[in-house]
């Protein structure tokens, strides 16, 4: 009897165990419903990406790249890996480049990925260079040396894509665009020949254009299986027992001057106003704890060297240098109506600087000569991320000095030194998942990384 | 005027003003009831203004209550009352609290008094609620008033505090309702009154400042400076008032405006409480002005309406009453007039009718008399035409008896003498008998006075013609001498008359002037004209007593020894004749002066004609 009981447990245990496993386990099928504030109108990488507008690049990149992809990718820490090139090399001086395509790869309309396709989606994102093809290979060669061109290949313009005669746009990614209703909703249906194997997901379903309250109300309800929250809302989710997931801090929240300081004055009232700022309180209430205080326009994880950037505030030497300025200022700050919490950030700010006796008056008004910025970093490699963000404000690059870290610190440096941006965050984005969502983790840079990613079967 | 007329309006104007004086005080008596009425109503709108005001004030204790007792702000308290405490997770509390309860401001401050969180101005977390000194004191009292700063300026709102105490550390919760247009809005006002609040910003009245929940209709303008004086008046004295606010020309849109001061919060234990905000409570006097105008208007209607009735009645009465005063009056112009036979009706027994029946009774006599003095007139007339006619007569009589007599005593004489006799005898009969006819013919010529021939005759020339021709005789050596005089007007009119029979008056009266001045004199013939043409003779003769004046005229009167007494009457007739008269002026041993006055207007020239 007692050895019948004994053999009673073990049985159990292993189909329990087995149970389990199986839950664990990724399985093939299902459709993942997305759910996005932006509404972009485009599926075209070039109009997504350059020409992209900082509220929707985000999402943009992370659709864009389930259906294209790059010769190269970059990793969280910024380290480059092979993307549809196997390997690449430069010619001495870094302005000719080599990339070798990986082969038996083919886009969604079953045609193969040739050297000739592959220079000539280059050529068409970038005009200025000289791309031409090799044998299986792909050469770019530049005006100057560029070390970057490997991550910049990396980028979502940069995409490998082949326009048939239709205008219809083909990939080689994961996923092939199965109904597409611009600004609306676009459904993916998973690549069944993809080179890395096919995903485990059937389909994605990407609704676009909901507000943030609507998509948890979607998640709430079922409706959505990954939402996007707000990174001020972010701990209040959490607390509510909501599955929330965070990438690194990829957005950067400046308040960015329509012009550089003209004169001593002005460059003081500017130091003055940058240390009225009280940013860890605004952190604290205003995003709810998210993201963090900056100085400086890299994330302190990009660039290893942001903590440097001191974001405390000294109302006291705001006030001396207040007080030797001849003249006052008589700022508006403008701010996007639709960002609640950039309205608060611009009120908050007007506050501190009233403290130092700096007249901040906000505005919504798209005419005012200061204004709150919601910055995305585009991608992990500081130097691109950089150059990107001077772009996107209207600001000169400075001179490279080199790649290294000290040649990194001391361009941004050069950048803030003309006083044009005041750093004030760097915040992450952060989504919401439903529990059927498994195996889902959104890359440090914000990418969805939806290539391990299933759906778990609900129980009938 | 005439006594009807002056009875007529003496009674109208007695109307009118017995009307006029009534209608007024009706009008004053109403007025002055309308105007307690109305001041009574303004007082119970602003009482019920007043209890509304405190119910929202109520209200919001109520809601702010409930919020303090709430277990979010129970948790919250607890959360800062650790160490350390962490208030960014209640940042948007407030807000989200608000919204749930329906307030406008709302606060979570800390017993340091920094704020925890705000739903009115959600950026200003941290920073210290300047008005925090009295929140420990507000926790006990009931909704007051408060200037809160926002963003964007400030705002006047109904407050109240409270506070949660779950740990050595209170949170305050100051909520309340903002005083604006909604505010004004949720007010539960009868019609035709509005609620209106003045925020007392600044030193100066500013239309700005002015919160107005009424709609701007188009028809009416209201320029807000129109409450300035009225705003002024209580900035100054800080007390109720009430005045009356003309916005336009039309009295129909007066407003009465009751202004009750709002004081601040800490109004309980300050000396000088702050004068945060100004409550106008207009009160419409439309209907009041209406009512005002239909009670003038019937005041008016009724007013016109009885003097129009009493000038009818009164012509009624005056004509009732004056009719037989008129008629007194007619018949006594009648007798005046000569008519000495008119007689006036005599209805009733009233006063009226007994002068009536008594105008008839004199009437009467004095037409008995009339007749009995004629009659003595012309018994004396014919008396004195006898004693004339035996006087005249006598004189031939006499000779004629003596010559008859003569002749019958001659018929004893010889022929030749009873011849001479009879001779002699014949020639006196004859010259007597002559005499006689002559008399007769005097009395005949009298008698046969002839019409008068009108044309336009130069009064001045008729004078000259009789000085001319009397001249001679003024001149005779045998008389005494008797200088005359003409003082005639050159401005003279012509007058229609007969220049011969004017002529002939002109000498009858010249010619007794002669013969009152036996001892010569003065003779002056004079004309001039006022509304009529005078001629006057004047003389300084012997003159004559009263008497003598009053008979001078009667024909066959004279004083004289050969007149025959029809000069002056041959005189008074002709003047008669033309339309005009005669009088004399005359004194004994003062001459005397006749006066002929003839008629120079159109009239007398048709009535002559």
């Amino acid at each position: 009897m007692k050895c019948f009981a004994w053999q009673w447990v073990v049985v159990s245990s292993i189909l329990l165990m087995a149970a389990a496993r199986a839950e664990t386990r990724p399985q093939y099928g299902g459709t993942l419903r997305v759910a996005i504030r932006e509404a972009p109108v485009s599926l075209d990488p070039l109009q997504g990406g350059a020409d992209a507008t900082p509220s929707d690049s985000f999402a943009q990149r992370n659709l864009l790249a389930l259906i294209f992809e790059t010769l190269v990718t970059l990793d969280d820490r910024g380290r480059l890996h092979p993307g549809l090139a196997t390997d690449w090399q430069a010619a001495p001086g870094n302005q000719r480049w080599q990339f070798r395509l990986r082969r038996g790869v083919r886009f969604h309309d079953g045609a193969p990925l040739t050297a000739e396709i592959a220079a000539s989606s280059l050529r068409t994102a970038n005009p200025s260079w000289k791309v031409f093809t090799e044998g299986d290979s792909v050469i770019v060669e530049c005006d100057k040396a560029d070390p970057d061109l490997p991550a910049e290949l990396a980028l979502t313009p940069n995409s490998i894509l082949k326009r048939n005669s239709g205008g219809k746009l083909n990939g080689t990614g994961p996923f092939h665009i199965e109904d597409w209703l611009p600004g609306k909703k676009v459904t993916l249906v998973a690549e069944e020949e993809y080179w890395r194997g096919r995903a485990f997901l059937d389909e994605i379903e990407v609704e676009m254009g909901i507000n943030l309250h609507e998509q948890l109300v979607e998640l709430e309800t079922g409706k959505a299986d990954l939402v996007e929250v707000a990174p001020e809302q972010g701990h209040r989710a959490t607390m509510e027992g909501r599955r929330v997931s965070s990438s690194q801090p990829m957005e950067l929240v400046a308040l960015v001057f329509a012009g550089d300081a003209q004169t001593p004055d002005e460059r003081i009232l500017r130091h003055s106003l940058a240390d009225s700022l009280e940013r860890s309180s605004m952190r604290s209430a205003l995003l709810q704890g998210a993201g963090q205080p900056a100085a400086s326009i890299l994330p302190n994880w990009m660039s290893g060297y942001g903590f440097t950037f001191s974001s405390d505030a000294d109302l006291d030497k705001a006030r001396h240098e207040r007080a030797q300025a001849r003249t006052a200022p008589n700022w508006t700050v403008g701010y996007d109506a639709n960002d609640s919490v950039a309205q608060l950030l611009v009120e908050r700010i007007a506050l501190n600087a009233k403290d130092a006796r700096l007249a901040l008056q906000p505005t919504s008004l798209a005419t005012a000569g200061l204004r709150l910025v919601r910055l995305p970093l585009d991608m992990a490699d500081p130097w691109i991320a950089l150059s990107k963000a001077a772009g996107i404000l209207g600001m000169a690059m400075p001179k490279r000095s080199g790649d290294t870290v000290e040649g990194l610190y001391s361009t941004e440096r050069e950048l803030l030194a003309g006083q044009r941006m005041i750093p004030l965050f760097h915040l992450p984005a952060e989504w919401a998942s439903s529990p059927t969502l498994r195996d889902w983790k959104p890359g440090a840079d914000g990418n969805w990384r939806l290539d391990d990613s299933w759906m778990r079967k609900e129980q009938p | 005027m005439m006594f009807r007329r002056k009875l007529l309006a003496v009674f109208a104007l007695t109307v009118f003003l017995s009307v006029a004086t009534v209608a007024l005080i009706v009008s004053e008596v109403t007025r002055r009831a309308f105007a307690r009425t109305d001041d009574e109503r303004t007082s119970a709108l602003v009482a019920q203004f007043k209890r509304e005001f405190n119910q929202q004030g109520e209200e919001v204790v109520r809601r702010v209550d409930s919020i303090a007792g709430s277990d979010a702000i129970s948790r919250m308290a607890l959360a800062l009352n650790r160490t350390p405490a962490d208030s960014g997770p209640y940042f948007e509390l407030a807000k989200l609290t608000a919204e749930n309860n329906r307030l406008d401001f709302l606060e979570f401050v800390e017993s340091d008094g920094t704020i925890v969180s705000s739903a009115q101005w959600p950026a200003k977390f941290g920073y210290p609620e300047e008005s925090f000194g009295g929140f420990a004191a507000a926790c006990e009292e009931g909704a007051f008033l408060k200037q809160e700063p926002l963003q964007d300026g400030s705002s006047l709102g109904l407050f109240a505090v409270r506070a949660t105490r779950l740990g050595e550390r209170p949170i305050y919760v100051a909520g309340g309702r903002r005083l604006d247009k909604n505010f004004l809005f949720g007010l539960d006002l009868p019609l035709g009154m509005r609620a209106l609040l003045y925020q007392n910003r600044g030193d100066k009245f500013s239309a700005e400042m002015l919160v107005d929940p009424s709609a701007p209709r188009a028809e009416t303008i209201r320029p807000p400076e129109k409450l300035e004086p009225l705003v002024d008046a209580v900035r100054q004295y800080d007390q109720e008032m009430t005045a009356v606010v003309s916005w336009s020309g039309n009295q129909i849109d007066d407003e009465v405006f009751h202004a009750i001061p709002l004081l601040g919060a800490s109004a309980a234990n300050a000396k000088h409480p702050p004068l945060l905000a100004i409550l106008l409570i207009g009160s419409s006097r439309r209907n009041y002005v209406e009512l005002k105008r239909r009670i003038q208007s019937a005041a008016l209607l009724v007013g016109g309406g009885g003097i129009a009735i009493a000038i009818l009645l009164s012509s009624w009465a005056a004509a009732r009453v004056t009719r037989p005063v008129e008629q007194l009056a007619n018949a006594a112009q009648e007798v005046a007039a000569g008519n000495w036979n008119v007689r006036v009706d005599v209805l009733g027994t009233d006063e009226l009718s007994q002068l009536a029946d008594s105008f008839n009774r004199m009437t009467t006599e004095l037409l008995g008399q009339k007749e009995r003095l004629v009659q003595t007139e012309r018994v004396a007339a014919w008396r004195e035409l006898a004693r004339r006619l035996a006087h005249e007569l006598k004189n031939p009589l006499f000779p004629l008896q003596l010559t008859v007599e003569n002749l019958v005593r001659s018929r004893q004489l010889s022929p030749e003498q009873f011849e001479e006799v009879f001779q002699e005898g014949s020639r006196t009969l004859l010259a007597e008998i002559s005499n006689l006819r002559g008399i007769i013919e005097r009395f005949s010529e009298f008698s046969r006075m002839p019409q008068p021939q009108f044309a336009r005759v130069q009064v001045n020339d008729v004078i000259r013609g009789v000085a001319q021709l009397v001249q001679a005789q003024l001149q005779a050596p045998d008389r005494a001498k008797i200088n005359c005089e003409l003082q005639l007007d050159p401005q003279l009119e012509p007058v229609m008359a007969d220049a011969d029979l004017l002529h002939r008056a002109i000498s009858n009266l010249v010619l007794n002037a002669i013969d009152a001045m036996p001892q010569g004199g003065e003779l002056t013939l004079r004309t001039r004209s006022d509304k009529n043409v005078l001629i006057e003779v004047t003389d300084t003769g012997v003159g004559m007593i009263a008497e003598e004046c009053e008979r001078i005229f009667t024909p066959y009167y004279t004083k004289k020894k050969n007149g025959t007494g029809l000069g002056l009457a041959i005189a008074q007739s002709v003047v008669s004749d033309h339309g005009g008269g005669i009088r004399v002026h005359s004194q004994p041993g003062h001459g005397t002066t006749f006066v002929i006055e003839l008629p120079r207007n159109k009239d007398t020239e048709e009535d002559a004609s």
